[in-house]
Order: structure tokens, then sequence, then C-alpha cells
């Protein structure tokens, strides 16, 4: 009995051992559903939500680009793309996944193998640009194929004629900066998106991105999208991006563009009372269409490396030496300065002297302002200069032609604007570095030669104001911006009085000009007086001491009424005369009349070579 | 004999029926919910399966109760033999499913031979010890032959590639031998390398201090220099096992899963995503759970088996702590209740048979749940009464049956002592 007994006790000890193993265990397991369920279950709970719900990103339409017209000059077409996530692709897919994309199967890998080295988990696109029975060939077939993914994209598209490369600007990854900075911002970028890197696509790209939109979707562990989350009522469908209305004149710009081929220059053509551009052209010009969706690589090398440098705005941002088409604004500021008077007559014996002798081509004889613009008598403007510089004006000088907006930036809506040179004394200080500087030094100022260095646009923009009656103009491309529900806002730029420049001296001016293409340098090509269109204008030859000079040519039309006001610059193309007048001429006749009736003009400057001057011409 | 009903332990049957109602709730969203259109039709058969099945061994299990308990211990060498005659055949010409044959078709029931495996071995082993009590250094070769005799079945169904059956049948060997009187020092020695193992897989820190406090424990329990040596000795194998098997002799991808049980971040889209879809599964659930076909995890077929390995994963998502927690509670009822059966009896057999089913059971608990909150490494065994599974819920039933047997026959059957 006493070995039952303690055989008894055993059993009771041991089953008490039992019990306890059987207790600790519940209470680890409960313990750990309680830390699961109850104090974790904040961590746990938007996981299972990100697990069944995914976020599509909904890309918006980028904004169009319109002419003044309402003409479409940017728009959006569609790419397909597909993608694929490493991580979920099997490679026993690969032959399925080539035959649809009608690739051989070692391309297909080798993208995919990229796609590995960018990431295993996220993401990449695989083929862009797939024609679209590729594409619904692997969307019909996407439950065979995990991992691999199919977008809509778009890219943007150019009909038409007009290219205006420089205007426009293309689309490209966003800089590293841009992308990161975005990220703690409202609208964040998506690996892969695109933004403006240049132009108005650039100065605008908040205007025209728009919205991103969101769709929710159930979806299973396998990413099958099983309906949307909640019958859709959490989707933002994307805003579209806002259109922008240019002040640019699509058959004038197409025009411009084809006579700018095989030139190097540039050229801006304004309304002088509005400061809308109407037509920008900086040449060479890069080929948007080239760097629109898949980037064709080897051409953007090319076009970065081409020693003419194609992506640089000329029409904005090349500093050239104005030549002679600088003397109308001299003029101005001779007539204000009380220098001169309308009447004040210069001997020209075909040089002035001071120091060293300066030559002028001109007829010799007496010349009033009005003649001495008519026939760009160097002379003329010597003298004054030399007044100028001697008298120690150069300063409040260099103030006047800056209110012209030559020397400045006059903030134009594109990026990389140049202020360009308009000498004063301190920039003479900086240039010459301590040395002394003189008279000399500031001779060659008078007939827009040595430092003076001015842009396209900065001519046209002064150029504007003695067409306008002495108005400053703000020179822009867009005029108004159309929003996603259609209400349109107007940029509006401001113009103002340049309050020192009196109607009767510029009278004076203008009436020179005039005479320029009546009975100076630009009656051959710049004249439109038998279509009933006065120019007035100035012809300009800027030295180069590298090369052919720099032909230039700036003018308004009518002379009566200006609606047009332009200015010109052919690099290394000789006289102004011949290079650049005839381009602003046809331009203008476009403009006016909205065709080209000089044939034989047009058939010029399409064929035009700048040829190597033999004698020196009026400048 | 005459039976009185009144005897019978009703609590444990109505433990019975809350667990396995609570499995059809769970197989049910499993596999006829929303989730069905990612199912294949013969898996969102299983919930009629179940209920033929669960009709099947409600019969089996009343029948049981007619059988006297004396039978049992007459036919536990037979069924053993005949257990594992049935699945050496099936090695060869089992049902091949996902790598492993571990079915076998008899008169056009496909029956999991294995589970009834663990029933055989635990009655057989159960025979063998009730004359042979106070296993001891002494009587080795009792311990020798109980342990041969739990490894031959347990090779067996490793060849079938069934590794968690496997595990749960060796986990008899230290629960028989204790019970049957193998010192406590020594059966604590015997599951130390489980133990050990399992902290050297989280940290080789955590697998050191294991070593240290086991060996401790030993010493105080049986204050025995050799055993305390041999202990640590043991540890240290483990552990420089651990390290080496982790680093040397385990293939990438098992590696991988058992890398993945310690952080499943590492790698959420591959090894670790069972867990970490485990755990959220569980976690999201919160305390009332999402609602019946309402979570997420379990609809959008997140989780993998989750009609059996980690159906704990549905009922954590959908029935939430209140769900979950009740199934803790009603298993460890069961396993009190049948402990405290086992403590009453006075017949060894007896006894034996009911400790060794409810470790059993136990086992299954805490593999299946452990595996599912990501306590354990993901091994794939299902939770009794509550998964799908024909085979496994017979045996499992006839094993409590047999409980119930023999304790309704207590009185009658301590007279044969």
């Amino acid at each position: 009995m006493s070995h039952n007994t303690r055989q008894a006790q055993q059993t009771q000890k041991s089953i008490r051992i039992l019990q306890a193993i059987v207790v600790i265990g519940f209470l680890v397991l409960f313990g750990r559903i309680f830390q699961l369920q109850i104090l974790d279950h904040e961590k746990y709970e938007p996981l299972s939500q990100r697990n069944s719900i995914r976020m599509d990103n909904v890309n918006p339409a980028r904004g169009l680009i319109l002419d003044r017209n309402g003409t479409i000059l940017v728009e959006n077409q569609p790419i397909y793309s597909i993608s694929v996530t490493p991580a979920q692709f099997k490679v026993g897919n690969l032959p399925l996944l080539a035959e649809l994309l009608e690739m051989d199967e070692e391309a297909v890998m080798q993208r995919v193998l990229l796609a590995q080295q960018f990431s295993w988990h996220r993401p990449s696109r695989l083929f862009t640009e797939v024609s679209f029975e590729v594409f619904t060939n692997i969307e019909e077939n996407i439950w065979r194929l995990p991992g691999i993914g199919h977008q809509i994209e778009s890219k943007r598209n150019y009909p038409g004629d007009v290219t205006a490369s420089h205007i426009m600007g293309y689309l490209r990854e966003p800089t590293r900066e841009q992308f990161l900075s975005s990220q703690n911002g409202e609208s964040r970028m998506l690996l892969g998106d695109k933004v403006g890197r240049s132009g108005i696509e650039m100065v605008y790209e908040d205007y025209l991105k728009g919205d991103r939109g969101t769709n929710y979707l159930r979806v299973n562990a396998y990413g099958q999208i099983l309906d949307s989350y909640d019958g859709g009522s959490l989707n933002e469908a994307p805003i579209k991006g806002s259109d922008l209305i240019t002040t640019l004149d699509a058959d004038l710009q197409a025009l411009a563009e084809e006579l700018m081929v095989n030139k190097k220059g540039g050229l801006v053509a304004m309304d002088p009372n509005t400061g809308e551009i109407l037509t920008m052209v900086s040449a060479p010009q890069y080929d948007l269409r080239k760097l629109s969706g898949r980037i064709d690589n080897e051409y953007w090398q090319q076009v970065n490396t081409d020693s003419l440098t194609p992506l640089f705005n000329r029409a904005i941002s090349s500093r050239q030496p104005p030549g002679s088409t600088f003397k109308p604004f001299m003029g101005l500021y001779g007539l204000n300065s009380g220098l001169i008077t309308p009447n004040t007559q210069i001997y020209n014996p075909g040089y002035y002297r001071r120091g060293r002798q300066y030559g002028d081509l001109a007829d010799p004889g007496n010349y009033d302002l009005k003649k001495a613009l008519t026939k760009s008598s160097n002379t003329y403007f010597f003298w004054m200069m030399d007044q100028i510089a001697s008298n120690g004006h150069l300063n409040s000088w260099s103030e006047k032609m800056k209110d012209f907006g030559l020397g400045v930036r006059n903030n134009i809506d594109l990026p990389s604007e140049r202020d360009g040179i308009m000498p004063d004394s301190t920039y003479m200080n900086t240039t010459f570095a301590g040395r002394y500087w003189g008279v000399g030094d500031l001779m060659s100022l008078g007939v827009g030669q040595g430092m003076v260095s001015l842009s396209p646009l900065q001519m046209a923009v002064a150029v504007s104001s003695i067409a306008n009656g002495g108005y400053k103009v703000q020179p822009h491309l867009v005029s108004a911006i159309r929003n996603s529900d259609n209400s349109i806002s107007y940029t509006n730029p401001e113009r103002h009085k340049i309050d020192w420049i009196s109607p009767n001296h510029l009278r004076v001016v203008q009436e020179g000009m005039r005479g320029v293409t009546i009975e100076g340098s630009g009656r051959f090509y710049a004249n439109l007086d038998n279509l009933g269109i006065g120019v007035a204008g100035k012809t300009g030859t800027s030295q180069n001491p590298h090369g052919l000079n720099h032909g230039w040519f700036i003018a308004y039309a009518p002379y009566d009424n200006p609606t047009i006001a332009i200015a010109v610059l052919i690099e290394n193309a000789g006289f102004g005369s011949i290079s650049a007048a005839p381009i602003a001429g046809l331009l203008i006749e476009q403009y006016i009349t909205g065709q080209i009736s000089r044939q034989h003009v047009k058939n010029y400057v399409l064929n035009f070579t700048p040829r190597v001057p033999v004698v020196e011409d009026p400048q | 004999m005459m039976l009185n009903f009144k005897d019978l332990s009703w609590s444990v049957i109505f433990i019975w029926v809350g667990l396995f109602t609570i499995g059809l709730f769970a197989i049910y969203s499993a596999t006829q919910g929303p989730v069905a259109e990612f199912l294949p039709a013969y898996i969102q058969g299983n919930f009629d399966r179940q209920l033929i099945w669960i009709g099947i061994s409600l019969a089996v299990l009343i029948g049981i109760q007619f059988i006297s308990p004396r039978a049992f211990q007459a036919l536990a060498y037979i069924i053993y033999g005949l257990c594992i005659i049935l699945a050496i055949i099936t090695i060869f010409i089992g049902i091949e499913v996902g790598g492993g044959r571990r079915w076998l078709s008899i008169i056009g029931m496909r029956l999991q031979i294995s589970e009834f495996l663990k029933l055989a071995t635990l009655l057989a082993v159960a025979n063998y010890l009730t004359h042979r009590r106070d296993i001891s250094v002494d009587n080795i070769k009792t311990a020798l032959i109980t342990v041969l005799m739990i490894l031959v079945p347990a090779g067996i169904v490793m060849l079938q590639n069934d590794t968690g059956t496997a595990l749960v049948i060796l986990t008899l060997i230290p629960v028989v031998l204790f019970w049957s009187g193998l010192s406590y020092g020594i059966s604590l020695l015997m599951i130390s390398p489980a133990i050990i193992g399992y902290f050297s897989v989280i940290g080789l820190v955590y697998g050191i201090a294991a070593m240290i406090i086991i060996t401790i424990i030993i010493f105080l329990i049986q204050s025995r220099t050799w055993l305390s040596l041999s202990s640590l000795v043991l540890g240290i194998v483990v552990i420089i096992g651990a390290e080496v098997g982790l680093n040397q002799v385990l293939q990438p991808h098992q590696r991988a899963r058992v890398e993945a049980f310690v952080n499943p971040t590492l790698d959420p889209q591959g090894a670790g995503w069972n867990v970490l879809q485990a755990k959220t599964a569980i976690g999201s659930g919160g305390f009332h759970g999402k609602g019946f076909l309402e979570g997420t995890q379990t609809q959008l077929r997140f989780l993998p088996e989750q009609w059996t390995d980690f159906i704990y994963c549905v009922i954590g998502e959908e029935f939430g702590f209140l769900g979950a927690g009740s199934v803790l509670l009603l298993y460890v009822l069961l396993f009190l209740k049948l402990l405290s059966m086992a403590s009453v009896h006075k017949h060894p057999f007896a006894q034996l048979v009911i400790v060794s089913v409810t470790f059993m059971y136990f086992t299954h608990f805490i593999v299946n749940i452990g595996s599912a909150t990501a306590v354990l490494p993901i091994m794939g065994v299902p939770l009794p009464f509550v998964s799908y599974g024909g085979s496994a819920f017979l045996a499992n039933t006839i094993m409590l049956a047999i409980c119930l047997n023999l304790d309704l026959y207590k009185r009658s059957f301590s007279i044969y002592r």
C-alpha cells in the first residue's frame, strides 16, 4: 500500500509538471496574440490595408501649348510601355514574354537583367513605346506573367511645321535635387516622371503638369486587380495640366525656322505695342521630336557635343556687338542730352580722327542725324561718342541705353536669358583691371562695336520702343493660361513710358530708319513699298575678330502704325543688308500680308551662302 | 458492462464540438468566401468534405464508447504493425501531392496514414510501458526499445516528406519516458537540444544563455555533476551544430526560411512573406476581428494553406482577439481536463495513453499557433479539430474517443490491474 501511495504521489507530481507546461505554453501564445492583436494592432492594420489596396497613380495629361490663333504647337501622344518587377518575374516565362513582345529572348533577358541591377522589388520600364498590338497582347496575358506590368504613358508630340525647340524646351527626368526636394512637397515626383528642363516647358512646369490622380484598387496576393476599392469613392481623378496660349504666330514661326535652316544666329519678332513675341528662332535648332518619349541617346550626345551648340538659345543668350543697328539709340540719346539737334550737321571727310583715324564708308559730305542714320555714316556717331566719353557722360549714356532694354535682362519667360554688356565706368574698371582706359577705348561704342554686346531679344525690345512711341515693353511668350476648368487667366504684362524720349526726337530717328529701306542699305531686300508696307529699319555688321562678320537687321512695320518689330542676327554671314535684312523683310511680309509674294527673295535666303567681303561696304 | 452516459466527460465533448465548429467557420471562410475565385475547385469542396468527416468521426466516437478498454491494449501491437506496413506502402504507391506521398486511397477514401500512425505508435508504446515502470539508468533497455518504437514510425513519416508529423511523433519520446519515471533532470536534458537550438537560431547569445540556464536547472534538480556536465557538452554541441548547420549545411532556401523566422523583414517578398502575412492577418484582426468573410488577408489569398496550417490566421483576422483567444482557452481547458482524467485514473496504460494524447495535441497546438504567430519557424502542422483534413480529424477524434472511453470505464478497468 505504501508503494501505491508513493507511486500515486509520484503521479500527482508528474501531472503537476505537465499541467505547468501546458499552462506555460498557453500563456506564451496568449501573450503573443495579445501583443499582435491588441498592442501592435495599429501597426498591422495599415499593413493589411496596404496589402489589399493598391494605389495606382493616374498621370494627368500635360497641358497643351497653342499659338496666338489657337493652333496646337505641342500636344500629347499616348505611348505604351511594359514594365517588370524582377523579384516577381519568373524566368520560366521568358519565352512567352519574348513571343508576346515579338523579340528574341536574349534581348528581353538583357533588359530584365538591367532592371534587376536597378531594383528587385521596384518596377522598371522594360520597353517603352511598344506597338499597340504588343501592348494588347501583353494585356491579355498579364495574368500569366507575374511581375510584368503595362502602362499607357504619354510623350510630347509636335504636330505641324513648328519646332521652336528653344522656346518649347524638352522634358527629361528631374535633377536629383528637384526630385529630392519634391518629396517633401505636396506633389511628389515619382521615379520615371519627366519634367520640363528647358524652354517654357520648364518655366511653366507647375501649370503644365496638372495634378496626379489616384485610383484605389483591391488586389489579391497575386497582384490581380479585383475591383476599385470601396466602389471607387476614394478615387481622385487626375486634373489635366493647364494649356499655355502663347504669343507665337505658327505660320510666322514656321517660316522663320525654314529661313534659318543652315544658318547660325537668332531672331526675335514681336508686337511692338505689347511685347508679345511673334516668333523667335535660334539656329541651328535641335530636333525636339528626337528628345520626346524614348530618348535617342546617340542624338542627345550629338546635340550636346556639337560645336555649333544647338542647345544654346542665341535669340536671348548670344552676346554680339550690334554694329550700326545701335545708331538709332545713339541718336535718341544725343537729341535728349542736347548734344545734337535734328539740324546739327557734322562733316564727314571719309574718316573721323581722334588719336587715330576711324574709317567711314559713307559718301563724304555734311550729315544731319536723319541722313546719318539713312546712309549709316560712322563719323556722326564717332563724333557723338567722342563728346560723351570726353565729357565723362559714359555712365548716364549707359543708363539711358539700358532703359531700352539693351545690356540688361528683360525677364522674358524663358530660362537662360543673358544680360549682355552695356559698358559703364564700373565695367570698364573691371575689364581693364586697374590699367588706364580712355576715350580711345570707348570710341567704337558709338557705332555699336567694341565691348557692347547684345542679343536679338534686346534689339527687338529696343526697336519696339522706337516703333511704339517710346514705351518699354515686357517681352513674353505666354499671353494666357487656360485652366482645366476652361477659365482663362491672362498674364497682361505692362509696358511703361521711357520718360526721357520726346516724340519730336523720336520722329527724326523714325524718319532716318524709314530712309534706310528707301534709299539706304535696306533698300535691296527690306523694302516692301510695292506691297504697300512701309518698313523702317537699320542694318548692321558687327566686326568679328574670329571670322566672318555678323549681320544684323532691326526693323518695324508698317511705318505709320507698327504691328511688328523684329531683330535678326546672322552670325558669320557678312553684311546685315544681305544676310539679315532679307529674312526680316520676308517675315514682315508674311506677318502683315499672310503670304510670301517675293518668292525669289525667299529662294535667295534659303540658298544664302556667306561671302567673304572683298571691299568694305557701308555698315 | 453497463454504459452510463452520465459518466461520460461531456465537457470534453463540448470542447471538441466548439473547436470543430470554429474550424468549420474558418474553413468556410478560407475556401468558400470571396476568396473562392482564386482557388481550384477541389479546394472549394473542402468544407463539404470536412462536414462528412466530422459526421464519420462522430459515429466513430460514439462507437468506440461501446468497446471494452482492454481491447485497445490487446490490439495495440496489431494496429501498430498494420499502420507501419500501410505507411511503407504509401511511400511507394501513395498519391503524390505537393512533393510528398502521404495519401493512400482505400475504398475510394483518401487516407493520410501518418495520422493513424501517430495513434498506433502511441497505443503500442503505452502498452509496452504499462508493465515496465520506473525507467532509470539501470533499466536502459526498456528506454531504448521505447525510443526505437517511436523512431521507426517517425523515420517512415520523414520519408513521406512530412517533417511536421515526424516531429510530432518524436515528441512522444520525452513525454512517455518522463511519465514512466525517467528522472526530471534527464527528461529536461532530452528536450534541451530543442530549446537551445531554438534560441541559437534566434541569436548566438540567446543560445548560450539558454544552455547555461538549463544546465543550472538540471544541477538544481539533480545534483549530479556528470549530468550537468553532459548537459553543458550537449548544449555546446547543439549551439555549434546550429551555427554550422545554418551557415554550411542548409541550402540557401532553407536557411532563408529560418532567417525569415528570425527577421521576416529581411526578405518580405520571399521567405519572409508567409511570416509577415500571417502576423499581419492576426495583428490586423484587432479585438473584434474584421468579421466573418471580411478578412482581407484571407479573402484576398495572402495566406498560404489557410484552411490547414494557417487556419489560425483566418480565425485571428476575422474573429479577432476574442476568437483567437477563445481557441487558446478551449485548448488549454481540453488539455487540463485530459490531464486531470489521467491523474485520477488508476490504470497505467490509461494514464500513459491520455498523457500521450494530450501532448500530441499540445505539440500540434504549440507548433501550429506558434508558426502562425511567428513564435516558431513555420513547420506546417495542422491544428487538431480546427484545420481542414479528414484523416487528421478522424485520427484525432479516435484518440479523444479512446481517452473518453478509458475515462468512462475507469472503475471497471482499474480492477484489471
